[in-house]
């Protein structure tokens, strides 16, 4: 409750700050310190002191996933605003309401991470998308941002339609929002509710695949990632995909058994097709930014197996994946927004321009590749071990499969590093600070202190 | 047969009198002021049930806000000519069909809803519809996601100045 309050509080504080000052520096100290207010709020809940209590009338439910989820996201953020704070402020014109949206998309991520009502998953999913649409559309001269902006908002509310629907039919059927009335260890002797309960819980896995892109909801992904102004592509890709997911987790965690053995079939079915999609379309692309997108598909593929297997392990893997993959995703965003020129052809000749840009880059990819001693590797690991140790040797195929791709994606990840290391070329950049260059490297340092000690990290889950 | 029952079927004929009239009047308009006409009948049904909150918000809702955007667009596009055009026989036949289709399953599932068919309704005692029950409601059970709502307003509609403010 401390993380949501405090989320909204700042996001209203921006705003405020917005009329008082224009000066772009002071405008993200405030972010900075509201952000480190955040963490440390969302920490002094998960040892059980809180600002305000709240009689929510278990319409949220804490647990320490959720709350140490909330802390790694935003630490995510922080690490973002120090990174690309000044690319948000110049993005379009009004700085301190683009970090408002942000605080409000942290406040809808603070909700999906603890709800447990289906009103807050639909609550937590609009405040969660709605300032989105419009981070997309900020770059207002843009054109391409402009249509990524619309086409962004019709397929969101599309599938805000779907999700409702969905609720709807569970509502009409339990007579219940909360998910957990539902849970296995209540519904014992629960009345069998027929098929409009599944039929309706498949429409909320529909709006919630399509939120985390993946196929076959994902087309939507590349065109609005590719138009949106790139520093908002990387918190759409990282922070807020990850929040999907733990919302999926959730629900899954809850209402599995409703479903049925089917989805121990739709789901597989459903993750090798997003990381076949998003694997080879990411081999064809030109523009280092759409590669990213159609990446972020393919690594969704590999997020999708915490919902798949619902163990000790999947958690730690989700945790740990979130980690890897925001920390990295940001890093190398982070780079693209100072490129001119964002093809693959860009890149040529880097190592000997910026050997420092392009040494933390090359970390970046290797850990999305999941190249051991990054963290990218550990989080591929966990996600991995956790199918074979639910289901022992019978789901050995789905393994094999999921690094064959993986394999795939090396080919892609590693066609920037050769552009950066083995090729000639006059890359065009703009000015980079030395406080960018060392917030690079302490990027690259996280990474793979992760990848070396990944245990550090989940120790202070279980702390 | 006394007042209330008098009123009632009054009602009822006229909201499906006006329900037809939406569908057979040719010009778009008229079809909007019947389907106004629908819901100020079926306004009256809930003040039957004692539901003057539910009522009067059908109205403001409905009839007012809704009705009004419709004949905006029906005014802006143009669209009020006498002449409509030629529909496919094949779209009517299929408009026909579905059309059928969930009227039968309606009409069944009130044939099979046996719940309904020992209970009347509840015409002054009922207290389902009053604005108290839905405060009671808004600000106990549900004050949470009432008052979590309002930072998805407000992300609207910062939202909306940043993206409509010239600049």
């Amino acid at each position: 409750m401390n993380a949501i309050i405090f989320s909204a509080l700042s996001g209203v504080a921006m705003m405020f700050t917005g009329i008082f000052t224009t000066n772009k520096s002071a405008i993200r100290n405030v972010a900075v310190i509201a952000l480190l207010g955040l963490i440390i709020v969302n920490l002094l809940h998960s040892y059980g002191i809180f600002v305000v209590r709240v009689n929510t009338h278990s319409m949220l439910q804490f647990e320490t996933f959720g709350l140490f989820f909330n802390t790694l996201v935003f630490a995510a953020t922080l690490l973002f605003v120090l990174l690309s704070g000044k690319d948000v402020t110049n993005a379009g014109t009004y700085g301190a309401e683009y970090f408002a949206l942000i605080f409000f998309v942290l406040c809808g991520v603070s909700i999906l991470t603890c709800y447990n009502s289906l009103l807050m998953l639909f609550i937590g999913i609009e405040i969660l998308s709605i300032p989105l649409y419009i981070l997309t559309g900020a770059d207002k001269r843009n054109l391409k941002s402009n249509e990524a902006s619309l086409k962004y908002f019709l397929m969101g509310s599309f599938s805000t339609g779907i999700l409702l629907m969905g609720i709807t039919l569970v509502y009409g059927i339990t007579g219940t929002f909360s998910i957990e009335a539902m849970r296995p260890a209540v519904s014992v002797g629960a009345p069998n509710y027929g098929i409009l309960e599944p039929v309706g819980l498949l429409f909320i896995f529909i709006a919630l695949l399509f939120k985390v892109s993946a196929a076959p909801f994902h087309f939507w992904t590349p065109d609005v990632y590719d138009g949106a102004p790139t520093v908002f592509t990387s918190f759409m890709a990282t922070i807020v995909k990850a929040a999907g997911f733990v919302s999926f987790i959730r629900l899954f965690d809850a209402r599995a058994i409703e479903m049925g053995i089917s989805w121990k079939i739709i789901l597989p079915v459903i993750i090798i097709a997003t990381l076949l999609i998003g694997n080879i379309t990411a081999v064809f692309q030109q523009s280092v930014k759409r590669m990213m997108a159609y990446s972020s598909i393919a690594q969704a593929g590999f997020m999708l197996f915490a919902v798949y297997v619902n163990n000790d392990m999947s958690k730690e893997g989700i945790l740990l994946y979130t980690a890897a993959y925001s920390i990295a995703t940001i890093g190398i965003f982070a780079i693209l927004t100072r490129m001119k020129d964002i093809t693959f052809d860009g890149f040529n000749g880097l190592a000997k321009k910026h050997p420092v840009l392009a040494a933390t880059n090359a970390v970046f990819l290797l850990s999305l590749a999941g190249i051991p001693l990054t963290a990218g590797f550990f989080a591929k690991y966990y996600m991995l071990a956790a199918v074979v140790k639910e289901n022992g040797a019978g789901a050995l195929w789905l393994v094999i499969v999921a690094v064959l791709f993986a394999a795939v994606s090396v080919y892609y990840y590693f066609r920037v590093i050769q552009a950066m290391y083995f090729k000639e070329g006059e890359p065009e950049i703009t000015e980079v600070s030395g406080g960018f260059k060392t917030a690079l490297v302490m990027l690259a340092v996280l990474i793979v202190l992760i990848g070396t000690f990944p245990s550090a990290l989940l120790n202070w889950f279980y702390f | 047969m006394n007042a209330t029952q008098i009123v009632f079927w009054f009602l009822s004929a006229l909201a499906l009198v006006s329900a037809l009239m939406v569908l057979l009047s040719k010009n778009p308009v008229h079809s909007v002021l019947w389907l106004i006409t629908v819901f100020f009948a079926i306004s009256g049904h809930y003040i039957l049930l004692n539901a003057q909150f539910l009522a009067i918000v059908n109205l403001i809702v409905y009839a007012g806000a809704i009705m009004v955007l419709f004949l905006f667009v029906i005014m802006l596009m143009n669209l009020n000519k006498q002449t409509e055009p030629q529909k496919n026989a094949w779209l009517k036949m299929a408009g026909a069909i579905s059309g059928g289709c969930l009227l039968m399953i309606l009409i069944s599932l009130v044939k099979q809803a046996n719940e309904i068919t020992t209970k009347t309704a509840r015409m002054k005692d009922g207290d389902i519809g009053l604005i108290g029950n839905l405060g009671k409601a808004l600000f106990h059970d549900y004050v949470v996601p009432f008052e979590i709502s309002s930072v998805l307003f407000l992300s609207a509609m910062v939202g909306a100045v940043v993206i409509g403010k010239k600049d």
